[in-house]
């Protein structure tokens, strides 16, 4: 079965950081929908629903964002899957296009987290993991360890991943951190859960990104004529009950995540220009772009390390900066990530732009479930 | 007043697994689900084999309490309330094809090595709302008296 793609017409962001208490969580996602809506040309009258993903955001955030942003009245619904709960929106979004329910919808993804979470994220407190102390960054911290054994990596090669995507951040004017780092500075930084430090973890942040989507009917009533970067389709798996002693990295999930972005999108691995890549830990980057198949497994340390993952290597990973500087207010990281490929398959990313850039992937994994290798996996593809 | 200085004197229960069918107190232990299908182990035990994916036949089985740490790690930054730091790590359980998370105690963090051999033990989880003690699970260096 093969979907129709999505058209976004417009995108918007509000820079990711930490806010005080007043910036609130309509309040930034009214300036993202907003800004979408004007990148748009759209008016409140031709948007036909509104899909909003957030974790922290409480019952009915999305209706409460409708409210504030005018879109009272219409189809509103409200997306968790934890760290891909934005993707997950725009995969509800465009099977709605698709299946012709709607013409044009704004998807909002938007978390206000420095005003409620502090220590890092973990678990339900309903889940075993939580119970015997798991939080996320320790994880990652057991999977760098493991990897480093298995593969020969090296601590340095890890924290490249680091040093790459704030050294891209600095071109990116939605990022919460905009400042290059040293390989010094992130061996030297405060340890976490060893052998990961505070720069191989993405922060505790505030934020929303949006964008609108449409049919070709939709894109008509817009009055947009020419090409304007697509969707071609969303993968969606949840993680998967684990059996036996098998590799800690196997990153199985990612796998099988892959294969239903290219199955969906009919793109293949190879025709992938650029990845936006849930990097909510430096090690994370490494073992999924593996799990995927984009990178040989076992080399993307080193691919790091060596600058193939960095703007102008063999396959850039997280021209925006990523999680780690960009920020990862979790609800709102999957549509930045559709925002930031839409810009760079318009051309328009300036310093941080990927020559060339025809197609890309966007990927998310959000949260954790006792005993499986994931919670959930989004794989967005899109084409110029 | 003689029902309230009656509830006032009344012993708590005894102490009870922090979660009912994850472990035995006597002999202390994990308690998993095994298929009889396919003799696919898990923990903890779930009403479906994730090998076969049959739903029937599964039985309750006491796992092997020998360990060996597959990774770990030394948490240093944890939520409000949460004491730092400790050791979690991926503890496999050879004997019975399981791996599982769990914390380390009973040496310094900087002595935990992958590989290291390590023993199931049971320790205080909390306490329940009926005042009854909860017990969860933890290991510690093989071999080593507490």
């Amino acid at each position: 079965m093969s979907l129709a793609p999505a058209h976004v017409a417009g995108v918007g962001m509000v820079r990711f950081g930490k806010y005080p208490a007043d910036v609130t969580l309509e309040r930034m996602a009214l300036g993202a929908g907003r800004a979408a809506l004007v990148d748009a040309g759209a008016d409140l009258g031709q948007v036909d629903a509104l899909y909003v993903g957030h974790v922290f955001g409480g019952p009915v955030a999305g209706q409460r964002i409708a409210a504030q942003l005018g879109l009272d009245g219409k189809p509103v619904s409200n997306h968790e899957n934890y760290c891909a709960s934005g993707a997950t929106a725009i995969r509800e979004a465009w099977v709605a296009l698709s299946a012709g329910l709607h013409d044009v919808v704004l998807v909002v993804g938007v978390e206000k987290m420095t005003d409620r979470v502090s220590g890092g994220v973990r678990p339900d407190p309903g889940d075993l993991d939580a119970a015997v102390g798991y939080v996320m960054a320790a994880g990652h911290a057991m999977s760098a360890r493991r990897y480093m054994a298995d593969h020969g990596a090296t601590r340095e090669q890890i924290a490249a991943v680091a040093v790459k995507n704030h050294a891209h951040s600095v071109h990116n004017p939605f990022a919460q951190y905009q400042k290059p780092i040293s390989l010094e500075q992130v061996l030297a930084a405060r340890q976490i859960a060893e052998p990961l430090g505070l720069l191989d973890c993405s922060p505790i942040s505030d934020g929303a990104a949006a964008v609108v989507l449409c049919s070709p009917a939709g894109l008509r009533r817009l009055g947009i004529s020419g090409p304007v970067p697509r969707v071609l389709g969303v993968g969606l798996v949840s993680g998967s009950v684990l059996t036996g002693l098998g590799d800690l990295n196997a990153e199985d999930v990612s796998g099988r995540a892959g294969e239903e972005a290219w199955k969906l999108s009919g793109v293949g691995p190879d025709e992938i220009d650029l990845v936006e890549m849930h990097d909510c830990f430096t090690i994370a980057e490494i073992v999924r772009m593996e799990g995927l198949g984009l990178v040989p497994l076992g080399q993307g340390a080193a691919w790091a390390a060596d600058g193939h993952t960095a703007l102008g290597g063999r396959l850039p990973v997280n021209p925006s900066g990523g999680l780690l500087s960009r920020g990862h207010p979790v609800g709102a990281t999957g549509v930045a990530q559709v925002c930031e490929l839409t810009w760079q398959l318009r051309g328009t990313a300036g310093g941080r732009q990927v020559d060339g850039a025809r197609t890309g992937l966007a990927y998310c994994k959000g949260g954790t479930v006792n005993g499986t290798d994931g919670g959930s996996v989004t794989t967005v593809v899109m084409t110029r | 007043m003689s029902l309230s200085s009656a509830a006032d004197t009344a012993a708590p229960p005894g102490p009870r697994p922090f979660r009912g069918g994850l472990l035995s107190l006597e002999p202390p232990c994990l308690l998993g689900s095994r298929c009889t299908a396919c003799g696919n182990v898990t923990f903890p035990a779930r009403g479906f084999c994730p090998a076969c994916r049959s739903v029937d036949g599964l039985e309750e089985v006491t796992l092997g309490t020998e360990g060996v740490v597959h990774s770990f790690t030394v948490v240093r930054q944890a939520p409000p309330g949460v004491e730092v730091p400790y050791v979690l790590a991926w503890v496999d359980l050879p004997g019975s094809g399981v791996r599982l998370m769990a914390t380390v105690s009973g040496l310094e963090p900087h002595h935990v090595e992958l590989g290291m051999s390590v023993e199931l033990e049971l320790t205080p989880f909390g306490t329940a709302g009926d005042g009854a003690e909860l017990i969860g699970f933890r290991f510690r260096p093989a071999g080593v008296a507490t």
